[in-house]
């Protein structure tokens, strides 16, 4: 089967490959797989706690060229935006832009959730400092 | 459920596998297409059907995995494609170590051995499990433990997976 351009592109050249320490409370870190192809994508963005920003995300996944280039091209969308225009992100967004065929379809869907998961643990660990901030108070 | 009826059997989770093949063959005999060549054409057509219906019931339900798999689907329940959380933190160092083999780098080899000792136990672990799961349901049908053996279906699916990968990794660079 024939990669898009645009698949290939990222694939080669993947954006953003790397890791933040996870313990950082300012790191959301989302580690999704699936279990047919055996594929693992972890994503991780660091926020600006004052604006609510992502300044940095990095990502490394095993898998497959679609499942890499949808993981390449999130975490250049995600940088710069908001926690919550991040939330907004479809995986349809992704399949639209690398051309994925029906069959990859369920890479763009990993990347999806893994961005959910690495914002949802961000805000587990905001709340979880605010708590313990007001019971210090 | 189909295939159950087609070996004459009730449709348990737990299966003899040796009552199973034994059921398979003697019914297989009995429906061979040979034994009907001077049959009518509708029974030709009747015991062509059977032996295929015979061959998959028996590819089925010969082996504990296949069999729960055509069970929870015939009980309603759509097979879903999760991956298990509790493993993919795992997953990925192990992926981490393959990689650096593949790299050459031979200090990956003792953790990837260690891996695949570890994932090996844990499939036994996941077949003692569905058995156990099988017998409980057969005693009393409930649908948490349908719940369950979906669960342990689908880690050991990912986990047989990686077996599979480690285990060729291993041996592609092994040694010499």
């Amino acid at each position: 089967m024939a990669y898009s351009d645009k698949v290939l592109d990222h694939y080669n050249n993947p954006r953003n490959v790397g890791s933040f320490d996870k313990s950082d409370p300012n790191v959301g870190t989302g580690m999704v797989g699936a279990p047919e192809c055996g594929d693992v994508m972890k994503l991780q963005v660091k926020v600006n706690p004052a604006t609510g920003v992502i300044e940095d995300a990095k990502f490394k996944t095993f898998g497959c060229g679609s499942a890499i280039a949808s993981s390449s091209l999130a975490t250049e969308w995600l940088r710069g935006k908001t926690v919550d225009e991040a939330l907004a992100i479809k995986n349809t967004d992704i399949v639209n832009e690398l051309s994925l065929p029906p069959v990859k379809i369920h890479c763009s869907v990993l990347a999806e959730d893994a961005i959910k998961a690495a914002i949802d643990d961000y805000k587990k660990k905001t709340e979880k400092v605010e708590t313990s901030v007001q019971a210090q108070a | 459920m189909k295939f159950y009826d087609a070996l004459g059997l009730e449709p348990k989770l737990a299966l003899d596998s040796d009552d199973v093949k034994k059921r398979f063959y003697d019914r297989s005999r009995q429906w061979h297409p040979d034994r009907f060549s001077r049959a009518s054409s509708e029974e030709k057509q009747r015991s062509e059907e059977m032996t295929a219906v015979l061959n998959d019931a028996f590819r089925a339900l010969r082996d504990p995995v296949t069999r729960a798999e055509y069970f929870l689907r015939e009980s309603g329940l759509e097979l879903s494609k999760d991956a298990p959380p509790e493993l993919l933190e795992e997953v990925f160092d192990l992926n981490m170590a393959l990689e650096e083999l593949r790299g050459g780098d031979e200090s990956a080899r003792p953790q990837l051995a260690a891996a695949q000792e570890r994932f090996t136990g844990m499939l036994g672990d996941a077949d003692a499990s569905l058995a156990e799961y099988f017998t409980n349901y057969d005693e009393k049908p409930d649908r948490a433990v349908l719940d369950e053996i979906h669960a342990t279906l689908n880690r050991r699916r990912y986990v047989s997976n990686l077996v599979r990968e480690v285990e060729k990794e291993l041996n592609v660079h092994s040694a010499n």
